[in-house]
């Protein structure tokens, strides 16, 4: 595993006359960094790389800190809001720790599991560290050392031996007996949870995450070996968890390309120590990945092959425009779940599904199908996300339920919702009707050069071309280039020559909604860095019902402005954005939090035209 | 948390009560969460006033009290009553629906279904039981001993045959009974029992067995009579205290019980936020995220500078959690706000 080299440091908020923030550049643990006063609530401290670099693990050696957060960006990049986290704040001294000026320097190790996935898998050249103190006045803290590890390169040797205690300089690294087990990963009391149900785990999780941890977390070293620990009660060490014993041959077992030696230089922590205390949360997805995705493979398979049958007791519909099934019937075969949908419109939204034959679970279980979803980004949409599960919006069931037919979720997918397994799945339900939405808009597609929406399109229909494709063949609607789509046309056309008229009379505003849900669609597909921050800081909640498609359509502007949203009337909401005009109940919610301002739809409509802030005043929304 | 909130006795109890049933009407009625909130809040700010209130516009100077609420308030003060209240007393509807939300196992939107199948009082209930689940047959069978209060003589009784159960089974189970009882209250409305095991953490497995080895053994001593669910974590259900031999007043009522397994680090998290109050609950996260942290029942995590949540802290005692928040330590008894 090596070392990211330090380059400078770009700035720091505070730095002591002797103790430096240079310092943290060497890697003499003797030579430390501290706030200039004692007393400072936070501190912070932005390094930058020799050169860009995936971060895969971090070494942390305390000095007086209560809390410390890294955080990782670009050297393009200058404004706060521009980085992002990569290691959560991880807690290094207890309140009452601080106060007695006991276990100082912990030390901590943070392999790749403990730091985010979405952040450490990708390249950066500036880590911001930020520490605070808020339990005692009289620590000047900071940093003892901060180290860097790149991925391992393939060729290294995996690490072999595991020494049970290591003194660095002052610090002692103890490995953890079995009985006191990894430390907590960061989030992962949620994340794991929720992972004992799922029974697999994302296909797309990158090679780097299948290697092992070499994180063990000093905490419990520090806090079981009773260094100087009045606070043992109260220590920061973990949990007890189960013993990281199994985990370990497993690593050994696994590890084809462990972390490589750690470069000699390094006079402080030695690098097999590091490597030689490998914990892993019980539920890290890594071990499994790997031999999961054959797995998972077959399970789609399975589930596919479940689908499959369903619809066959019911007119397989190619070329009928309607299929006659029972109304309770219409969703069989669903097993739903439900995210940010609010009551007692989300008990609407489940007694629809379920009058039709749907199956409710309140969280993501194997069985499930489908999420519904009221906007991206909720909890259970990214847990979803990565689990392969099909999310779709909540019109799919009204819809369906108001037109009393089954309709396929396909055009009801979420942004980027696609899994692998989906479009085989459906396949089969896939209805004439689907045909006639798809073609408008690959014609429109031809007639726009914009290379986004095209490809975006492809991603849509295609999700399965990689992995799955085998199954796919069979079935004209699982393929997904032009000339197959042309080729589906000119057949569909052929079919329905004149019975299909009908047919697709009515389903033409389905098509127009189709296109708008691409423009939107395609605007989140721009890299994120390309979009404005005009509503940075600002939380907003979605009142009411909007017509069409405006919800969706506000969600996304704000949500790509950087505005927060907000899923129930919390204090932290400072818009409340509606088009049904003033309510009574508005006046309450003031009662509760006087800063609430009511804006129409068109305040954002218009910062999107204008693509600047706008003040909100003339789009207030008064009482009559 | 029982399903009524008992109304607390104060100088302002005509307005608080009358505050009380309109947060129930815009709960049960109109489901507006929000609503309902803030005729909570308003109701406990006057709770705690230590004056009688004169006019709207006295009220209008507390936290929580605005313009409308203000009006009610002078409305109800100079003629004795609510006109909006009276109608909605007189509306069969929400009458009806309010009173249905009563039977455990009927909610908001089960009581609105029910009425709108002509389903009103408790005698339509009771023609209409093979309709009902088993959760709201059993609501219906013990209606009247359910709307009793526990006396506080009671839950010791309980508490003290619970904890000393525990113990045969298993010694290292730890429970504690939450909820108004262990603020002091007189009077409870359930019995709320969260138990934790050591061997029970939020990085093992789930142990069902551990929840269900208490419940079996609280059956098998005839404790507990009915189950209305049974999870991998929660069980609810029916319990009855067996009537002593020598005592020869009446037998003790039925009384609703629910039984939470909860891992051990997370145990305290879910001890605070059992013992409430809600308000004192909400009011104690605000100032958790003050202070830059965000507390919920299963953890408390340190927020980052972009506002992401940090690893979750570790919590030895209830009083590990104020202490992180730099909360001065309360009481459960001092817990009502």
């Amino acid at each position: 595993m090596p070392e990211i080299k330090l380059k400078h440091v770009v700035s720091c908020s505070t730095e002591d006359t002797t103790h430096k923030a240079d310092n943290l550049l060497s890697s003499d643990t003797y030579r430390k960094w501290k706030a200039a006063r004692p007393g400072e609530k936070q501190i912070s401290v932005i390094l930058q790389f020799e050169k860009e670099d995936q971060v895969h693990g971090i070494d942390i050696g305390n000095e007086g800190s209560a809390f410390i957060e890294v955080l990782v960006g670009n050297s393009s990049a200058v404004r706060e809001q521009d980085y992002e986290v990569l290691l959560v704040t991880s807690s290094f001294m207890s309140p009452t720790e601080s106060r007695n000026g006991t276990n100082m320097n912990r030390v901590r190790f943070f392999g790749p599991n403990q730091l985010q996935k979405s952040t450490s898998q990708e390249k950066w050249d500036r880590v911001k560290i930020v520490c605070s103190q808020p339990y005692s006045k009289n620590i000047a803290y900071g940093l003892a050392f901060v180290k860097f590890h790149s991925p391992p390169d393939k060729n290294d040797p995996p690490p072999t031996s595991s020494p049970k205690l290591t003194k660095l300089g002052q610090f002692r690294v103890k490995d953890e007996s079995p009985s006191s087990g990894p430390s907590l990963q960061p989030g992962s009391l949620f994340f794991n949870r929720d992972n004992a149900t799922k029974s697999n785990t994302s296909l797309k999780v990158s090679p780097q995450s299948d290697k092992m941890s070499y994180a063990a977390a000093a905490l419990q070293a520090s806090g079981s070996s009773h260094l100087s620990s009045q606070a043992s009660s109260s220590s920061n060490s973990a949990s007890p968890q189960p013993p990281a014993k199994r985990k370990f041959e497993f690593s050994k077992e696994r590890q084809s390309a462990p972390g490589p030696p750690p470069s000699k230089k390094s006079p402080a922590v030695s690098p097999e120590s590091k490597a030689a205390t490998p914990k892993h949360k019980p539920s890290t997805p890594s071990p499994s990945t790997a031999k999961a995705s054959p797995a998972q493979m077959s399970t789609d398979k399975k589930r596919e092959s479940q689908s499959k049958p369903e619809p066959k007791p019911k007119p397989k519909g190619k070329s009928k425009s309607k299929q006659q099934v029972p109304f309770n019937r219409i969703m069989e075969g669903v097993v739903f779940v439900l995210s940010g949908f609010q009551n007692p419109f989300r008990g609407e939204v489940r007694e629809k599904a379920l009058d039709m034959g749907a199956k409710y679970r309140p969280d993501w279980t194997p069985d499930s199908t489908h999420l519904i979803c009221a906007f991206a980004n909720t909890p259970k949409y990214s847990q979803v996300k990565s689990a392969g599960g099909i999310i779709v919006r909540k019109e799919w069931v009204m819809d369906c339920h108001k037109r009393k037919q089954k309709i396929s979720y396909k055009r009801y997918l979420m942004d980027g919702a696609e899994s692998s397994s989906e479009s085989e799945m459906e396949v089969d339900d896939e209805s004439e009707e689907e045909m006639n939405t798809k073609i408008p808009q690959k014609q429109e597609r031809q007639v726009t050069p914009r290379k986004t929406p095209v490809k975006r399109d492809e991603d849509e229909y295609a999700g399965s071309t990689d992995m799955d494709e085998p199954g796919g063949d069979d079935d004209d609607s699982a393929v997904d280039t032009e000339d197959e789509l042309q080729r589906v046309e000119k057949e569909s056309r052929q079919k329905k020559a004149a019975a299909g008229r009908a047919a697709v009379k009515e389903e033409d505003p389905y098509g127009g909604s189709t296109d708008e849900n691409t423009d939107a669609e395609a605007e989140q597909d721009h890299p994120i860095p390309e979009l404005p921050d005009f509503l940075s800081g600002k939380h907003f909640f979605l009142y009411g019902k909007f017509p069409n498609n405006e919800r969706r359509l506000l969600l996304r502007y704000i949500v790509a402005f950087n505005g927060a949203i907000e899923d129930y009337m919390t204090e932290k909401v400072q818009f409340v954005v509606t088009s049904e005009g003033w309510h009574d109940s508005f006046e309450d919610a003031l009662m509760e939090n006087g800063n609430l301002n009511f804006v129409k739809p068109s305040w954002i409509y218009a910062i999107n035209e204008r693509q600047k802030m706008l003040p909100y005043q003339p789009y207030t929304v008064v009482p009559q | 948390m029982s399903k009524r909130k008992a109304p607390q006795e104060s100088l302002n109890e005509g307005i608080t009560d009358f505050l009380v049933e309109l947060a129930n009407y815009e709960k049960n009625v109109n489901r507006a969460i929000h609503k309902y909130n803030a005729y909570r809040k308003a109701a406990s700010t006057i709770s705690k006033y230590p004056h009688k209130i004169k006019s709207g516009e006295e009220a209008k100077k507390l936290d929580g009290v605005g313009a409308k609420i203000a009006e009610k308030i002078d409305e109800f003060l100079q003629t004795g009553k609510l006109r909006k209240l009276e109608k909605i007393r007189n509306d069969d509807t929400s009458s009806s629906i309010n009173f249905l939300t009563r039977v455990t196992g009927i909610g908001p939107a089960a009581a609105r279904k029910f009425y709108e199948e002509g389903v009103k009082t408790l005698d339509d209930l009771k023609k209409i039981e093979h309709k009902l689940n088993h959760h709201q047959q059993i609501g219906l069978r013990y209606f009247e001993e359910f709307e009793k209060r526990i006396p506080r003589a009671e839950m010791e009784k309980m508490e003290t045959l619970i904890l000393g159960e525990l113990n045969k089974i298993d010694t290292e189970y730890i429970g504690t009974i939450c909820g108004s009882y262990r603020r002091g209250a007189a009077s409870s409305g359930d019995i709320d029992i969260l138990l934790t095991h050591p061997n029970y953490t939020s990085q093992t497995e789930k142990q069902p067995k551990l929840l269900h080895a208490v419940v079996d053994h609280l059956e098998s001593i005839g404790f507990v009579t009915d189950t209305l669910s049974k999870g991998d974590t929660k069980f609810m259900g029916v319990c009855q205290l067996q009537q002593q031999r020598d005592e020869d007043e009446e037998e003790y009522l039925h009384r609703r019980i629910d039984i939470r397994l909860i891992p051990k680090d997370q145990y305290f998290c879910g001890v605070l936020y059992f013992t409430g109050s809600d308000i004192f609950n909400k009011n104690m996260r605000t100032h958790a995220l003050e202070k830059g942290f965000t507390l919920n029942e299963y953890t408390i995590r340190p927020l980052g500078v972009t506002g992401v949540a940090g690893e979750p802290l570790l919590v030895d005692s209830e009083r590990d959690i104020f202490e992180y928040i730099q909360y001065k330590y309360r009481e459960p008894k001092d817990r009502s706000e």
